[in-house]
């Protein structure tokens, strides 16, 4: 285990991403404290700075650990299997649980590294009084750590099953989305409601590190109402996310071995060449069936746009209906069972239910679509031949942009169908509902042009497309610590200021959704938004054309 | 343009990356229909040479033109004019031949209605048509390297540039690169192909470009390289047993003065030897051997082929760039300096 501890260790602490990373950590820690230290000689005895400092503290380490740790177990596995040293790995005398142990054990280095990082402002937090050592600081970071190994154990399993280092950190960032705030999202809207729905929801926030953490920080005011708050999140969560770590270690150690390489090249049988029954159940299946010869690229069709349809494995026709068909669904289901459950909620809640989906959507599809856009080429060697062409660089940027553009403009629409239902419960709110629809938009372009951009900017997609899922987690959920925050230690000038940057926040204030409803943040947000994707736009059309363009 | 006609042409070019010089002062000139054969060793400079030619990469100093256009000038006259296929076969995931094609053909402009056309041509002169259906990310190395020659010929250039088309094929895949290369050469297109495999060059090309640290070593059909690089032969002494392996590989040390370039082989029962001096000194060596009651059984020449040239040159570069490496000062200098150019 020592050789693939020491080997994986040292790649990573080698690479400029984790040196970004640690110093990062270290700065926001110190800067942490450095804001609330108390100043001359003034000593608040009941330690209320001190908790303010810790509660961020702790929000703050468990967001770095949320965005910044799935990266590297996520790649770890995939990345070998496509550079063929796992093969390699895998005939040596290792075996597969020393394999596994050791990436393991190298992510939770790092995390140690990072944690270590943060003693010393932890240490100030206790040192300020009103923490207490066993009670607060021990179980945090025990909690913060077992939230590293699961999410490296998640990672790894995901990263032993992909066939692509983007795809990997795109289902790992997706499933962390889901465990980290999809579990606590029903609750937070069923609270104080009688039904087993809102029983099942109860229990399904325990999936989340978030309730143990916030239990742990003594903040358990957060997104809760009346008295339903429930005790022992930390203790289902320890149980649940050593079962998960259980369970991704035995696959993860299973699928490690030559039974990933042992399968047959395909074939690639076209549907036109089997059977007609196989063929109307593919009809039945695919509406549009995937392996059906493709037609001619027509004459006033942008090629690139065109290539990154047919290459996406879910840029694909049939994938695209079957989400943007789901999107629907779902968005009418969760108007349906909002009103349904809950009838004492105005439409500013179920407004605020359907504005966090979509941002997380957004948040979720973007990245793993535009984030390797470039990089991908550069990695497969491809973009050399776009250079060869005769398009020009304006030509090979529209169509990648529309690739995306497209697919996002129309599982935003499929999501439309919830605010309808709002419109027709409340015509009043039609006004808002433009505004958020706005708001969505301007999300949409931000974070394309952001990926886009991050993509022309490296020659390999997974830290491409990891750097897109940090940035865009940093606008979006990243602000939100101030708000948090937002009695103590932020002002509400500061808090204000904070969520302009954040889409998913001007879109909650506009439809006034509880919490956010005090707050004027549209239309400086439209504008900065506005401004930053003008910005990223000339910077990548820039970047493409120093990427054409002869050495 | 007709046959002969210059369309390759570069002067004094030079790409310097900050100090280090990747390609010094190399012209050379390929005429229409030829295929050059462009050989080194790894990191002599060949691929930047390339890139310079397919517009990939600006020249420091010096020109290069294809069929008349620019390199660094006409970009887009270039891209027309040119098939490049890199060392890296560049695939996209979940695509099919058939799409795969299409989209640079598209990508080229090329019509919808001749774009089809001229896939079918591209995969037929390939032999690819049965795997037109095939996913591209599926197919074997050499199936890979036909398609990327399929992709190169879709606009229909005058000049095609391969590189390593045929490292990695099996023996039979690589005599079937070697008919579709020179299909395409006698079709009327001139080739560019750098290659490893210098046996298989030889086969193929009518002028041979040898490249060492960025600068042409050697330049001109197979036969004027053999007579200007090859000026050591190499000479085989067959024994019939190893018994006096020793006395003769003393006498042949002897009479080539130099250690190095003897080698004696117990499981051959051979002496095999590398030297410049002329038949006549050979001669006496035979005389030598055979009076020394050495009993030999063939004494003879290994005809020189295009590795023979190729070591030839590359080992009087390395021996040179070992000299300047040491610290022995003045005396290896000249040595190096002493390198054909």
């Amino acid at each position: 285990m020592r050789t693939i501890l020491e080997r994986e260790l040292l790649s990573l602490f080698r690479s400029r991403r984790a040196f970004a990373i640690q110093l990062a950590v270290a700065l926001v820690c110190t800067l942490l404290i450095a804001l609330r230290w108390p100043e001359g000689a003034q000593v608040d005895l009941a330690g209320s700075r001190a908790r303010e400092v810790f509660v961020l503290f702790g929000y703050t380490l468990l967001t770095a650990l949320v965005l910044m740790v799935p990266a590297f177990p996520a790649s770890s596995i995939v990345r070998e299997r496509q550079q063929r040293t796992l093969v390699l790995l895998i005939h040596s005398p290792l075996s597969a649980p020393t394999i596994y142990f050791g990436k393991l054990m190298a992510t939770l280095g790092f995390v140690l590294v990072l944690v270590a990082l943060s003693i010393p402002g932890a240490a100030a937090c206790h040192a300020m009084g009103g923490i207490s050592f066993d009670q607060q600081l021990l179980p945090l970071y025990g909690i913060l750590i077992l939230l590293a190994v699961q999410l490296g154990a998640l990672g790894l399993w995901i990263s032993s099953r992909s066939r692509s280092s983007d795809a990997a950190l795109r289902v790992t960032y997706g499933c962390v989305l889901v465990l980290v705030v999809f579990t606590t999202v029903p609750d937070m809207f069923l609270q104080g409601n009688e039904s087993n729905l809102a029983a099942i929801a109860g229990k399904l926030r325990f999936v989340s590190p978030v309730p143990a953490i916030m239990e742990v920080l003594g903040h358990t005011a957060v997104g809760q109402r009346g008295m339903t708050w429930q005790s022992g999140a930390p203790k289902y969560y320890v149980l649940f996310a050593t079962l998960t770590i259980v369970a991704c270690t035995i696959a993860t150690i299973r699928q490690l071995s030559f039974r990933m390489f042992d399968e047959p090249r395909s074939q690639g049988v076209l549907t036109e060449e089997r059977s007609g029954i196989q063929q109307l159940i593919r009809r039945f299946l695919f509406v549009v069936d995937p392996n059906r010869r493709k037609s001619q690229i027509g004459p006033l069709t942008n090629p690139v746009m065109v290539k990154e349809f047919r290459s996406r494995q879910f840029g694909r026709l049939h994938w695209l209906l079957r989400l943007v068909a789901g999107c629907a669904l779902v968005s009418l289901l969760l108007t349906l069972a909002t009103t349904q459950i809950s009838g004492d909620w105005g439409v500013e809640t179920i407004g605020g239910i359907i504005v966090v989906m979509q941002v997380a959507l957004i948040a979720l599809i973007t990245p793993g679509l535009a984030g390797g856009l470039i990089s991908g080429e550069h990695e497969s060697g491809s973009w050399q031949l776009l250079r060869l062409t005769t398009m020009s660089p304006g030509v090979i940027l529209r169509g990648k942009l529309l690739s995306v553009t497209w697919t996002m403009l129309l599982i935003l629409c499929a999501t439309l169908p919830g605010y309808l239902v709002m419109i027709w419960i409340n015509p009043l709110v039609t006004k808002q509902v433009q505004q958020v629809v706005i708001c969505l938009f301007l999300t949409a372009v931000f974070s394309i042009l952001l990926s886009i951009t991050v993509s022309s900017c490296f020659r390999r997609s997974a830290p491409a497309t990891a750097t897109s899922y940090a940035l865009l987690m940093i606008v979006c959920v990243g602000t939100l610590l101030f708000w948090i925050g937002r009695d103590a230690p932020f002002g509400p000038d500061l808090v204000e200021w904070a969520l302009r940057i954040n889409p998913m926040a001007a879109a909650l204030s506009v439809i006034r959704t509880p919490g956010f409803g005090g707050y004027r943040l549209v239309p400086h947000n439209w504008w900065i938004i506005g401004s930053a994707s003008v910005l990223l736009l000339v910077i990548v059309m820039i970047r493409v054309r120093i990427l054409i363009r002869p050495d | 343009m007709t046959s002969g006609d210059p369309v390759v042409i570069t002067e004094n070019l030079t790409k310097q990356y900050g100090e280090f010089t990747a390609v010094d002062n190399l012209s050379l000139t390929v005429r229409r229909g030829q295929i050059l054969g462009f050989i080194g060793p790894n990191g002599a400079g060949k691929t930047t040479a390339i890139s310079i030619l397919v517009g990939l990469s600006r020249p420091t100093s010096g020109s290069a033109s294809i069929a008349g256009a620019d390199c660094s000038r006409d970009a887009q006259k270039i891209k027309k004019l040119v098939g490049y296929m890199p060392d890296v076969f560049g695939s996209y995931d979940n695509m099919r031949v058939t799409e795969y094609l299409d989209f640079f053909g598209a990508a080229y402009g090329i019509n919808r209605l001749p774009r089809r056309k001229r896939i079918a041509e591209v995969l037929e002169i390939t032999n690819a048509t049965w795997m037109q259906d095939r996913f591209v990310e599926s197919l074997s190395h050499g199936m890979k390297q036909r398609v990327g020659i399929a992709r190169t010929l879709l606009h229909n250039p005058e000049v095609l540039i391969l590189d390593e088309p045929a490292n990695g094929l099996d023996p039979s895949a690589r005599i079937e690169m070697r008919k579709i290369l020179l299909r395409l050469s006698d079709a009327g297109k001139t080739l560019i192909v750098t290659s490893h495999i210098l046996p298989e060059l030889s086969r193929i090309c009518n002028v041979v470009a040898m490249i060492t640290h960025g600068k042409l070593r050697a330049f001109g059909t197979l036969d004027e390289i053999m007579a200007t690089v090859t000026q050591e032969r190499t000479v085989e002494i067959q024994l019939s047993g190893v018994e006096r392996l020793d006395t003769a590989t003393k006498l042949v040390k002897e009479f080539t003065a130099g250690a190095n370039a003897v080698s004696p082989s117990g499981t051959e029962q051979m002496v095999r030897f590398r030297t410049t001096r002329s038949e006549d000194d050979l001669g006496g060596l035979l005389a030598q051997l055979v009076c020394a009651g050495i009993p030999v059984t063939q004494f003879r020449e290994v005809p020189a082929d295009l590795e023979d040239a190729f070591l030839s040159v590359t080992g009087r570069e390395i021996s040179a760039t070992d000299n300047r490496d040491s610290d022995l000062g003045p005396e290896r200098d000249s040595m190096a300096a002493e390198a054909p150019t």
